[in-house]
């Protein structure tokens, strides 16, 4: 997805990440995480939008075959007033550690 | 901080870098931009030639003779670490070396000795598999030019290679990519995943010697840890039943099409839906009777190399092949072609011709 480039986040946005595929494909590996950027501050969606920026290169449409890993990356925002969606998809071989961590741990305390 | 989980509170450097950059003109003209990305999905173009992976020198592949080489990545995510066994070469007395390069064979043998098939592609593609992949890591796959397999964590899953049929079931993720090259989405990714845990099954099945009713029809039975609450991964029998865990939860996979989940997750639930076409072909071997590679085996084995058999399948689909092509094998009255219609009857797929 180079040269893609995030759309705009207001702090109405929502992201969600998560780990999918693989051959144990449970859904308690997902460990899905919410970040509601509206509980967050300047810095904190600054970090998020960070890793975010960073995955657009190593971004992939068709991800997860034959039991590979992906994290998938879905943001719930507003675009002039309407409801938009927009999803990542990263391999997990590609995935920048930032987002593994991002997924792991959350954002930075307040 | 609304987070669905405890924060670390770690900070990289470079965001750090990045946060004190914040408000800038330039960020903030990333930040207006509106270039949406909605995942779409590219179709399938069709069998693929598989990546060139480097195997005997001409001349020297036999059909009939696995060619396999079993490497090291010692913790790291490299591809493919250090050869550690070779085709021929005896036992390395590393545990995960060698129950990989014995599954591998016996998968071989399965498609050799009951399909006629050559490997992978037909043509003794090489194969290749990776043990100690990563740390702690709970998977297998394949990668489109090898197999890989980590160790599991120890708490859920132990080392991947120990369930044949797993191993089974990754090189048959090859084998379907160099055949009808089922789309990973939806439910010809279910199918994906489906044909993968039949002939998974069926290399133990055939291993053991097991008739179909002797069979357990458990994906992944030597995979969990004593601590889960479980049997395996999957049951191709009773597909929901397999483990009932605090922590894992309860198995989600469908046994029927009334229960077929919609999810964006997971690929549009291939690891789920593939429950479906799993109890479908069990009810169809246990109906037909004795091994179940040799005659249900045959005839899913057949449709998979089916030209009809389009990339983006459904279940319906799929199902009206398998009718077909035990029609022409066995017989249009066939007791065969009997019990697969209402295999499929059974699990909720209604079969068009």
């Amino acid at each position: 997805m180079s040269g893609k480039t995030l759309p705009a986040l207001g702090p109405d946005t929502v992201v969600r990440l998560s780990r999918q595929g693989g051959f144990a494909a449970l859904p308690h590996l997902a460990a899905p995480r919410e970040i509601d950027f509206s509980a967050c501050d300047e810095r904190q969606r600054g970090q998020v939008c960070s890793v975010l920026e960073r995955c657009l290169p190593v971004a992939e449409r068709a991800v997860g075959g034959a039991d590979q890993r992906f994290f998938q990356v879905e943001l719930r925002y507003h675009d002039a007033g309407r409801a938009s969606e927009w999803i990542l998809t990263v391999p997990e071989q590609a995935a920048p550690g930032e987002l593994v961590e991002l997924w792991q741990c959350g954002p930075g305390e307040r | 901080m609304t987070a669905s989980r405890t924060p670390c509170g770690f900070i990289p450097p470079y965001l750090l870098d990045h946060i004190a950059d914040r408000g800038t003109d330039a960020q903030r003209a990333r930040a207006r931009g509106t270039l949406q990305h909605v995942r779409s999905l590219l179709h399938n173009p069709g069998p693929p030639g598989l990546k060139a992976a480097p195997g005997p020198a001409p001349g020297l592949a036999t059909p009939g003779q696995p060619q396999r080489r079993i490497h090291d990545a010692g913790g790291r995510m490299e591809l493919p670490g250090a050869l550690r066994r070779s085709e021929g070469q005896g036992p390395s007395g590393d545990a995960a070396v060698d129950e990989a390069y014995e599954a591998l064979g016996a998968t071989y043998a399965l498609f050799w000795e009951v399909y006629g098939r050559d490997s992978i592609d037909g043509r003794s593609f090489p194969l290749i598999g990776t043990v100690h992949y990563g740390q702690e890591y709970e998977n297998a796959f394949w990668n489109g030019e090898q197999m890989v397999f980590g160790d599991g964590d120890g708490e859920i899953f132990q080392r991947f290679t120990r369930s044949l049929d797993v191993v089974a079931h990754e090189l048959t993720h090859g084998v379907i990519e160099s055949e009808a090259a089922l789309v990973y989405v939806n439910q010809s990714g279910a199918l994906n995943e489906s044909l993968s845990d039949v002939f998974g099954v069926l290399t133990k099945q055939y291993r053991l010697g097991q008739r179909a009713d002797e069979a357990d029809w458990l994906v992944g039975a030597e995979l969990l840890t004593e601590r889960v609450q479980g049997r395996a991964l999957r049951s191709m029998a009773e597909p929901g039943t397999a483990y009932d865990d605090p922590l894992l939860g309860k198995d989600p996979q469908p046994a029927h099409m009334r229960d077929f989940i919609v999810t964006r997750d997971d690929n549009g639930g291939v690891h789920l839906n593939s429950g479906i076409p799993n109890r479908a072909f069990y009810l169809a071997a246990m109906a037909i009777g004795g091994p179940a590679w040799e005659r249900a085996g045959r005839i899913w084995y057949d449709t998979l190399l089916d030209r009809r058999l389009a990339n983006d399948a459904d279940f319906a689909a799929f199902a009206a092949l398998t009718v077909r092509q035990a029609q022409g094998r066995f017989g249009a009255g066939s007791a065969e072609a009997r019990a697969v219609t209402q295999a499929w009857a059974e699990v909720g797929v209604e079969v068009t011709s």
